[in-house]
């Protein structure tokens, strides 16, 4: 969804360039299917974060092995998702990723070529924001993709503000099956 | 022209050498003596060619002109000209200008205040153990100020740099980022020139400790303040006033009678004078400490004092004072007026004044104080009433939307109001002071009055800031600090803007037991004091004061960070015997090269902060911040292995390709405290390590990264290893197995590693060699 952006643009509060809101977990399936490199970059709120008794990581591992997406994991996240059997596909912070993802000549964390969707989830959203910031105008040769909870209007696609856990849970649920769908 | 030109330069030399007393030859006067902007801009060209900037912006507009609102998304430009990166440099050299002009305001106002009081030759004595007095006057300026009169030169020097820089912003002006990054990168320099001489007038004009590391341990949290006795309370960082009124009560038989207690660095510096002041806490405690209504009079000074104060004020029947210019809060200006008549407005009409002299300022508060407590509430809230102010909360969520530091504190509230305080005594933590959810509270619940229930009532101990690093204590650890074997210095510095408070006392205590040679300073300082171990100690009470492996020392306040950075070009002096003089690229260049040296700035949120750091990065000292700074703009991220990692060696006259990432970056955010722990020890790292003192940084970073991030090596391990007795002994199997894996081939060391020859630079590599 765009911003609603004033008849003159010198009236423009913040910028008129926002991410377009999905709702629908298909949609959201059906574009990370599209991408020829995806990659998941994970943030450390994924270990303190519950979604009905299920930690938020394992939400992002399902996505990640449902899709075959690589995996980016920031911060402190790597001991965790290496204990629950999955290997990183590459260990960078979150400013370190970002900073590789917006020269267009990096290799990506295959070695294939700079990535064309970069998903985020569980990243603080003040930092999350910044980073997206940077990804918008600094890597017009990829796609951003916000998993969490809240709308970042940086990203390219994001989810809408969710009140409550619960759709949070059904549309990440939703999206896995979809994705699992394609597989 | 080219012969104007000549005279021009001919004749601006000739100015320079009158100010710094060039004839009198305690060093050779090197290539850049009061540098100005193009001067040193080769050298931020090469640090910014390893570590390019990174920007996050922070708004897609510029709105500084009136052909804007300019949208800059993307790849458009402005109405001007600019581009989304330029104005994001833009930005950060404003933010570093805000920051610079605030310490070096603060040094010319206490000079003045100084010079007035003991004369312009006061000799500058900072005690037997201190006899490079000012490093980064000595590096930068040129000069070896032996008076408060020198110190003029010197501040009036940045004064003129500031009006250049602040000039490059206007409209139609610069158009580089990176030439903007390079001002920015001048303005940082600037920065800890302009701190230095503030720190060193206050010490010599207020006789501040110096040459002793073990200052005294003054009382640290609001518990420790006694309310029954009238309460001043000073807020901000200038203790010009803060001293008069400590010396007014002193004469005046009120010292014992009326407490003084003290919020952010005035605090700081106050109880560099008067070790009975009560340190209340940092700048994040500032709005919680003023609505417990226990201060009877508010004193604020400068920087990092609420705007708001007259109403923080009024809430609570507090009075107030403004005692400098650049805060009056649009006040009446009594500093003509009648002593007693103001007293009388302040008591009878609860009216706030400025008041710009100090000596009146002193005697107002302490009458009114005496007058004004008796009459005044201060106690805690209880819990039973903190139930029922909470039971007004619906849950509405918009507290939690607006917090800075995202944590949802009405469900704090909601549990209080079920007779649970668990919660919010763990949001308390977490609270970064701003009021916002207050504020956004359509219910209009005193959220900042319930979080008394929530605040520990444990008071600690803080040692009160010792100034400069001494001589002698350099002259100790130089060696062992540029070879490796102490595994490097670490400053906690700045802010109260954490993530959570916490954080602060474990990072400091992970690294002093690691026997870094930790420094505090500001805030910092004080957050670091707020724990308690199981026998009651602080860390100040468990660490030793000196500087050296595993001590930890506060130099200060916000300005005494120029002592931190002091310290460094105090070891390329007397360890490395390099010339100061004029000399900075010399310095800058063995900082990053050899000297092993880390700031963290983990809550910082001011624009001093932001200069602060970037004149550390141009001295070649990177610095970890913590999550809100990338609200900062701008990091210096170097692209790793890929990155360009060659440098000179001095000895050999050869430009190498160590492909060695270090320092890995200059600027650089961090999510949790979890992550920076294992970034701190490979910041450390440097390319002159010894075999045995590389191993030792290692080690650190190995077994950090295995406490933190899980078990196995650090990914990069292989870049850090150069040949086999770099490798850790504890780890010895473990690495070598993971590297030969790998297909790693050991690499030589560079002898005499040095940036300067890399680039065009009027310095000669000769420079960097004793």
């Amino acid at each position: 969804m765009s911003a609603t952006i004033p008849r003159h643009r010198v009236n423009v509060l913040t910028g008129i360039k926002s991410g377009r809101l999905i709702e629908d977990p298909a949609e959201y399936a059906d574009l990370i299917r599209r991408a020829k490199r995806p990659l998941l970059v994970i943030g450390p709120l994924v270990l303190t974060s519950m979604l009905d008794g299920k930690p938020l990581l394992e939400y992002a591992l399902d996505i990640a092995k449902a899709a075959g997406i690589p995996i980016c994991a920031t911060a402190q996240t790597r001991g965790r998702i290496v204990e629950l059997g999955v290997q990183p596909d590459c260990v960078y912070d979150a400013v370190e990723i970002i900073n590789a993802l917006k020269d267009p000549g990096w290799r990506g964390v295959k070695k294939e070529g700079n990535h064309d969707l970069v998903m985020f989830l569980g990243v603080r959203s003040d930092l999350g924001t910044q980073g997206l910031s940077t990804l918008k105008h600094f890597a017009p040769h990829l796609k951003t993709m916000a998993l969490c909870k809240h709308y970042f209007p940086h990203a390219n696609y994001s989810l809408p503000n969710f009140r409550k856990d619960e759709q949070w849970k059904a549309f990440l649920d939703s999206l896995i099956s979809n994705l699992k769908k394609g597989e | 022209m080219a012969e104007l030109k000549v005279k021009e330069i001919t004749r601006k030399l000739e100015e320079i050498e009158k100010k710094i007393r060039a004839e009198v030859p305690w060093e050779p006067v090197g290539c850049t003596p009061m540098p100005e902007i193009p001067d040193l801009r080769s050298w931020d060209m090469r640090l910014l060619k390893t570590y390019a900037p990174f920007y996050a912006p922070f708004c897609d507009l510029c709105c500084f002109c009136t052909y804007g609102k300019c949208d800059l998304t993307e790849t458009r430009r402005g109405a001007c000209g600019i581009d989304i990166a330029t104005q994001q440099a833009r930005w950060v050299l404003l933010a570093c200008l805000m920051g610079c002009s605030a310490h070096s305001s603060h040094a010319g106002h206490i000079l003045e205040f100084l010079i007035e009081r003991h004369g312009a030759d006061k000799k500058i004595d900072l005690g037997g153990a201190v006899n490079i007095e000012a490093p980064h006057i000595r590096t930068v300026v040129g000069l070896k100020p032996e008076t408060l009169g020198d110190l003029v030169v010197a501040i009036e020097y940045v004064y003129k740099e500031l009006a250049h820089l602040l000039d490059s912003t206007n409209m139609g002006q610069e158009g580089s980022y990176l030439d903007y990054e390079s001002k920015a990168l001048h303005a940082g320099m600037l920065d800890h020139v302009g701190m230095e001489v503030a720190d060193i007038a206050q010490i010599v004009g207020f006789g501040y400790p110096t040459s002793v590391a073990d200052t005294p341990l003054v009382d640290l949290g609001w518990a420790a303040v006694d309310k029954s006795k009238p309460v001043i309370l000073f807020v901000g960082h200038n203790p010009a006033t803060s001293t008069v009124v400590v010396d007014y009560l002193r004469e005046n038989d009120l010292y014992d009678k009326v407490e003084v207690a003290g919020i952010c660095c005035t605090a700081n510096e106050t109880a560099r004078y008067c070790d009975r002041l009560r340190v209340v806490g940092p700048f994040s405690r500032q709005l919680f400490f003023l609505r417990s209504g226990i201060a009877d009079v508010i004193m604020t000074d400068e920087q990092c004092i609420r705007t708001d104060m007259p109403i923080e004020a009024s809430r609570t029947g507090a009075a107030l004072i403004a005692t400098l210019d650049k805060a009056m809060y649009g006040l009446e200006d009594a500093s003509a007026m009648d002593t007693e008549e103001i007293v009388k407005q302040m008591v009878d009409d609860k009216k706030h004044f400025a008041i710009l002299e100090p000596r009146k300022a002193a005697e107002v508060a302490a009458k009114v104080a005496m007058q004004i407590a008796p009459l005044r509430r201060k106690e805690w809230l209880r819990e039973e009433e903190a139930k029922e102010l909470a039971q007004k909360c619906n849950v509405c969520g918009m507290c939690e939307q607006v917090c800075p530091n995202l944590f949802n504190i009405g469900a704090g509230i909601a549990e209080v109001a079920k007779g649970k305080f668990d919660l919010i005594r763990e949001q308390f933590s977490l609270c970064v002071g701003c009021g916002k959810c207050e504020a956004e509270c359509p219910r209009k619940i005193p959220i900042f009055k319930i979080m008394q229930v929530a605040a520990s009532k444990e008071s600690w101990k803080m040692r009160a800031g010792r100034g400069p690093i001494m001589d002698t204590e350099i002259r100790t650890v130089g060696a062992p600090i540029t070879l490796g074997t102490i595994p490097g210095i670490v400053a906690f510095v700045g802010c109260s803007n954490y993530p959570d408070i916490r954080d602060l006392p474990e990072m400091v205590e992970e690294f002093a037991k690691r026997k870094y040679i930790v420094v505090v300073s500001g805030c910092a300082a004080m957050v670091v004091g707020m724990k308690k171990d199981a026998e009651g100690k602080t860390i100040y009470e468990k660490y030793p004061p000196n500087f050296d492996a595993g001590g930890v020392v506060n130099v200060g306040s916000c300005v005494a960070n120029s002592h931190i950075t002091g310290a460094a070009i105090k070891v390329v002096n007397i360890f490395a015997k390099l010339p100061l003089r004029g000399n900075y690229e010399v310095v800058a260049d063995h900082t990053i090269s050899r000297l092993g040296a880390v700031g963290v700035g983990w809550g910082v949120y001011s624009q001093k902060a932001v200069a602060i750091a970037t004149g550390c990065n141009r001295l070649g000292i990177p610095v970890v911040l913590g999550p809100h700074s990338s609200k900062y703009r701008r990091l210096y991220l170097s692209k790793k292995e890929e990155g360009d990692w060659r440098v000179m060696d001095a000895r050999k006259k050869e430009i190498v390709d160590s492909g060695e990432p270090s320092p890995e970056h200059l600027a650089y955010v961090t999510e949790t405290k979890e992550k920076a722990m294992v970034m701190i020890p490979k910041l450390c790292i440097r390319k002159n390590d010894t075999p045995q003192g590389r191993a030792v940084k290692l080690n650190h970073y190995i077994s950090l990264h295995k406490k933190y991030m899980g078990d196995g090596l650090p990914e990069d391990i292989h870049l850090f290893v150069r040949r086999d007795p770099d490798i850790p002994l504890v780890y010895k199997k473990e690495v070598r197995e993971h590297l030969q894996r790998i297909g790693w081939k050991p690499k030589e060391p560079v002898g005499l590693p040095t940036l300067i020859g890399t680039y065009p630079s009027k310095v000669p590599v000769d420079a960097v060699i004793h």
